[in-house]
C-alpha cells in the first residue's frame, strides 16, 4: 500500500522511464527481516500440548499391538458374526406368540444342526485353498489368448494382404466414390478470401472504453474535457479484496466445471485469477463481474495461444531439404482416434505434395496394419501416381503383429529414407496410462527414433481423467527415458471436436498441464475433417 | 412547398412560446439544447478515438522493442526483461511537422502477441517491426512468421497502413545489413505464403483468410505488395556507448517524421 502510494501519480500516468531510488528503502527493510529471523531463531522452542498431538486423536483399542491373539481374534470376530446373524434370524421366530408350530420345531430343529456344518463348511474351505498352493505353481491360462505355436493359425495379415486370388476384387473397391472424388483439392493451397471477424471489432471497443479513462488523464490537454475529470475524482474508485472477487470467481468455476474442464484445472486457473486481480482499482463503470470475467477470458487465450510457432508444412519442407524424412510418433490411450486422424493428417499431406509412409507400429490390436492398409488403398485411389509424375504419394510399412514397435519405426525411418519419402507417420497401439511395460515400450519408441514431432491424441470427451493421463504420459516419457533432456508430449491432437457443442473444456484442461499447444483438431471421421484450433472462437464458446 | 410550409408553422410557434412565455416551453428548449450539446461532444469523442496517432512496436522477442521505445520517448537506456505488458508514451516531432505521436512497444511473446495486436490495430498509423539483425538467421522462421501475420491481418492491408522494417543491433559485429535482412527475409516468405495459405482452416468455420502475399508468378518480393509501403533501415537502439550514449535511431526518426 505504501508503495502504491508513493508512486501513485507515476503509476498513472504511466511514467515509467523515471529513475526509481530502490536501494536504500531495499537496505533497511532487510535488515529489519533479518533482525527478525534471528529472534526467531533463538528463542526456545515450544513443546506440543497433549492435545495438539496426533496421539490424543487415536482411541485406546486400536494401539493395543499383541500379534498373538489377532488369529483367535479373527475367528473369534467370525463366530461372533455368525452367531449375531443366526440370532437375528433366530429372533423373528421367537418373537411370535411362543406357541412352537411343526414348522418352527422343525426349522428350529434345521438350525441346530446347521450350526454343526458351519464351522466344518468354514474349515473345510480354508484347507483347500491351502492344499492347491502346495502343489506348486502351474502357469495360468487365459481363455483367449493363444501359444506361439498356434500363432500360425491366428495370424490373418497374409489372407488379407495381397494375395493374388483377392487382387482384382480389391481394385474394384478402392475406386474412389463420388463423394471421396469431392474432397480432392479440398486442403491444397488455395486462395482464401480475407474475411473480417465481426466479432473482433466488438471485443476491441470493450477494451477500449478501458482505456479511455487513462488515455483521458495522459491527453489532458483539451479543457473541455476537465469538468468530466471532475466528475471521475468524485465518484471515486474501488480497490478490489478477495473477498469481492471470491464470489463471481466461485461461480466461474463452477461454470468452468460445467464446461467439461477437469476440476482441479479450473480451480488453478481461478485462483491465478485472483491473485492478479487482488488490490486492482475499478474503474468507476466497470464491475466486480466483468472485470474478472474479462480477465479470465485473457488468462484462458494466452493459455490456448501456442507459445512456438506451429507449421508442420514449413518444417516437412524445410526437413526434405536436408534429405531426412521428418518423423511424427501418434500416442494415446485406447480408443481416441489415432489411427484414424493419422489418416486425415496424411490426406492434408499428400494433397499439399508431400509423400507420406505411414508406419505401422501398432502391432497388438487385431486388424489395425489391415486398418492402415484400407486408409492406404483409398489415399491411393484418391491421389493415383498418374497424377504425381508416376510416384505412389502412399505407402505402408508394415511387419505383422507380435513384434516389437520400436524395432519396427526404426526400420520404418529408414525405408523412408532410402526411398526419399518426406513424411513417416508413425501409429502407436492404445495403452492405459497406469500400464508400466506399456508405456516402457513407448519411451523406449520415442528414445530410439527421436521423432520430429511427438503429438498426444486425446478426445475432447474426457474430463478429468484428461489430467491424469496427460501427466502420466509425461512422466513415463521422462523417466524411462534416461537421457538428460528426455522427449516429452510436443503437441496435441484433440479429436472427436464434434461430439462437444460447446463443452470445450477438455481443451484447457490439457494445454494447461502441458503447456504444448492444440496442433491439430478432428471434428469428424472423413478426410476433411481437421481443423486448426480458433483460440479466441474456443475461448468465447467456453465463457458464453 | 409543404417544406417551406413546415418550416413558417416551427417559426410561429417559437414566435408563440416566446410571446407566451410558458415555462414547459422553456424547458423543452433547454432539453433539446442539452441533448444537442451531448451528442455533439459524444461525437467528438468518437472523432478523438479514430484518430489514428499510435505507432505501433512489434517483432519477435528479444528485438529491442522496449530499448528503443524508451530511447524514443524518454531518452533514456534501461535493462529491459522480456515485456508482459504493452508499454504506451508520447514522441515528440522534431523537424518540419510538429505534434506528438503515441509510441506503443508490444509484447514479441508469441503467447501475448495475437492478443496486443487485435487490441490496438484499430489505432495504429504506421507499425514499426523491429527485427535482430544479429541472430536473423537462426530465427528467421519466426520473425517471418510474425511478419507474414501483420501482412496479411484484415485491418493492416486494408488500409495500408505503412511498414518500417527496423534492422536493430547494428552495434554488433554480426549484425547484417539492412539490404541481406530484406533478401533473407523475401526468400524465407516466399516458402511461408505457400505453407500457410495451404494450413488447415479455423474450428469455427472462419476460412484460412491467409492471402497469397506477392504475385504468383515470380518471387516474393517486398515491392509487390503494393498498397503497402515497406521500408528497411538500420538502427541501433543501444548505441556504440550503451548506457552512456545515445542510440542511433536516425533513420528511425526520419521515417517517423514522414508518416507523421
Amino acid at each position: 500500500m505504501e508503495f502504491r502510494d508513493k508512486y501513485k501519480d507515476d503509476l498513472t500516468q504511466g511514467n515509467l522511464s523515471r529513475n526509481f531510488n530502490f536501494t536504500e528503502d531495499f537496505k533497511t527493510l532487510l535488515k529489519i527481516a533479518e533482525d527478525n529471523v534471528r529472534k526467531e531463531a533463538q528463542k526456545p522452542k515450544v513443546m506440543k500440548s497433549f492435545e495438539e498431538s496426533q496421539k490424543s486423536k487415536k482411541t485406546v483399542a486400536s494401539m493395543i499391538e499383541n500379534k498373538k491373539e489377532t488369529p483367535k481374534s479373527v475367528k473369534e470376530q467370525k463366530k461372533k458374526a455368525a452367531e449375531a446373524v443366526k440370532a437375528k434370524a433366530a429372533e423373528p421366530t421367537t418373537v411370535s406368540n411362543g406357541t412352537l408350530d411343526e414348522e418352527t420345531i422343525r426349522k428350529n430343529i434345521e438350525k441346530k444342526f446347521g450350526l454343526n456344518k458351519k464351522p466344518k463348511a468354514e474349515k473345510a474351505k480354508t484347507e483347500s485353498p491351502d492344499a492347491n498352493k502346495k502343489k506348486g505353481k502351474q502357469a495360468r491360462k487365459w481363455d483367449k489368448g493363444g501359444t506361439t505355436k498356434e500363432m500360425r493359425e491366428l495370424d490373418f495379415s497374409a489372407a488379407n494382404g495381397d494375395g493374388d486370388k483377392d487382387k482384382d476384387r480389391d481394385l474394384d473397391e478402392t475406386l474412389p466414390t463420388e463423394e471421396d472424388l469431392a474432397m480432392l483439392g479440398s486442403m491444397s493451397g488455395n486462395l482464401g478470401d480475407l474475411e473480417e471477424e465481426s466479432s473482433d471489432e466488438e471485443e476491441s471497443e470493450e477494451e477500449e472504453e478501458e482505456d479511455t479513462p487513462v488515455q483521458q488523464k495522459s491527453a489532458g490537454k483539451s479543457k473541455g474535457f476537465g469538468m468530466f475529470n471532475v466528475f471521475k475524482g468524485l465518484v471515486g474508485s474501488k480497490t478490489l479484496t478477495r473477498d469481492d472477487i471470491q464470489d463471481v470467481l466461485n461461480k466461474m468455476r463452477d461454470h468452468l466445471i460445467s464446461k467439461n474442464v477437469a476440476a482441479d484445472i479450473a480451480a488453478k486457473l481461478c485462483d491465478s485469477v485472483a491473485t492478479k486481480l487482488e488490490g486492482k482499482v475499478l474503474g468507476t463503470f466497470n464491475t466486480v463481474a466483468s472485470t474478472v470475467r474479462n480477465t479470465l477470458q485473457e488468462a484462458c487465450v494466452q493459455l490456448l495461444s501456442p507459445k512456438r510457432r506451429i507449421d508442420i508444412l514449413r518444417d516437412a519442407m524445410e526437413a526434405k531439404q536436408q534429405n531426412r524424412p521428418y518423423t511424427i510418433v501418434f500416442c494415446g490411450v485406447n480408443g481416441v482416434g489415432k489411427s484414424t486422424n493419422l489418416a486425415k493428417v496424411s490426406f492434408w499431406l499428400v494433397e499439399n505434395g508431400f509423400r507420406v509412409l505411414i508406419a505401422a507400429c501398432d502391432t497388438f490390436r487385431a486388424g489395425a496394419v489391415e486398418q492402415l492398409r484400407t486408409h492406404t488403398r483409398k489415399l491411393n485411389a484418391l491421389h493415383p501416381p498418374t497424377k504425381h509424375n508416376g510416384m505412389q504419394m502412399v505407402q505402408l510399412y508394415e511387419q505383422g503383429y507380435g513384434k516389437d514397435a520400436a524395432g519396427i519405426a526404426m526400420q520404418a525411418v529408414n525405408y523412408a529414407r532410402d526411398y526419399k519419402l518426406d513424411v513417416t507417420l508413425i501409429d502407436t497401439a492404445g495403452r492405459m496410462q497406469d500400464n508400466e511395460p506399456l508405456m516402457r515400450a513407448l519411451a523406449k519408441l520415442i528414445k530410439v527414433n527421436q521423432p520430429d514431432l511427438v503429438l498426444f491424441v486425446g478426445e475432447a470427451l474426457v474430463g478429468n481423467e484428461a489430467v491424469d493421463q496427460l501427466t502420466k504420459f509425461n512422466q513415463a516419457l521422462a523417466d524411462h527415458s534416461q537421457m538428460e533432456n528426455p522427449r516429452l508430449i510436443d503437441g496435441i491432437v484433440l479429436t472427436k471436436f464434434d461430439t462437444i457443442d460447446d463443452k470445450v473444456g477438455a481443451a484447457v484442461s490439457m494445454t494447461y498441464i502441458t503447456g504444448q499447444p492444440i496442433v491439430f483438431v478432428g471434428t469428424g471421421q472423413t478426410y476433411t475433417d481437421l481443423k486448426n484450433l480458433n483460440a479466441k472462437a474456443v475461448v468465447s464458446a467456453l465463457l458464453k | 412547398m409543404s417544406r417551406q410550409g413546415n418550416v413558417e408553422f416551427w417559426y410561429k410557434t417559437l414566435e408563440q412560446g416566446f410571446a407566451n412565455g410558458d415555462p414547459s416551453f422553456y424547458a423543452i428548449l433547454v432539453a433539446l439544447l442539452v441533448g444537442i450539446i451531448t451528442l455533439f461532444v459524444v461525437f467528438i469523442r468518437l472523432g478523438k478515438k479514430n484518430n489514428r496517432r499510435g505507432i505501433l512496436m512489434m517483432g519477435a522477442c528479444d528485438g529491442g522493442k522496449t530499448l528503443m521505445f524508451s530511447r524514443l520517448t524518454a531518452n533514456k537506456y534501461v535493462e529491459t526483461y522480456t515485456s508482459i505488458k504493452e508499454n504506451t508514451g508520447n514522441y515528440e516531432l522534431t523537424g518540419d511537422k510538429t505534434g506528438t505521436l503515441r509510441m506503443i512497444d508490444l509484447p514479441g511473446h508469441e503467447r501475448l502477441r495475437s492478443q496486443y495486436f487485435d487490441q490496438y490495430k484499430a489505432s495504429a498509423r504506421g507499425i514499426m517491426f523491429v527485427v535482430d539483425s544479429a541472430s536473423l538467421q537462426k530465427d528467421i522462421k519466426d520473425v517471418a512468421e510474425c511478419l507474414y501475420t501483420i501482412l496479411t491481418d484484415g485491418f493492416v492491408s486494408s488500409a495500408a497502413v505503412p511498414i518500417l522494417i527496423a534492422c536493430n543491433k547494428q552495434d554488433l559485429t554480426l549484425a547484417k545489413g539492412a539490404k541481406v535482412v530484406q533478401k533473407q527475409l523475401e526468400k524465407e516468405m516466399n516458402t511461408l505464403r505457400v505453407t500457410r495459405s495451404a494450413a488447415l482452416e479455423g474450428t469455427s468455420d472462419t476460412g484460412n483468410n491467409n492471402t497469397f502475399l506477392g504475385r504468383r508468378d515470380r518471387d516474393f518480393q517486398f515491392a509487390d505488395l503494393k498498397p503497402f509501403t515497406v521500408d528497411f533501415v538500420e538502427c541501433s537502439a543501444r548505441g556504440s556507448n550503451g548506457t552512456d550514449g545515445d542510440g542511433e535511431l536516425n533513420q528511425v526518426i526520419d521515417w517517423l517524421q514522414k508518416i507523421a
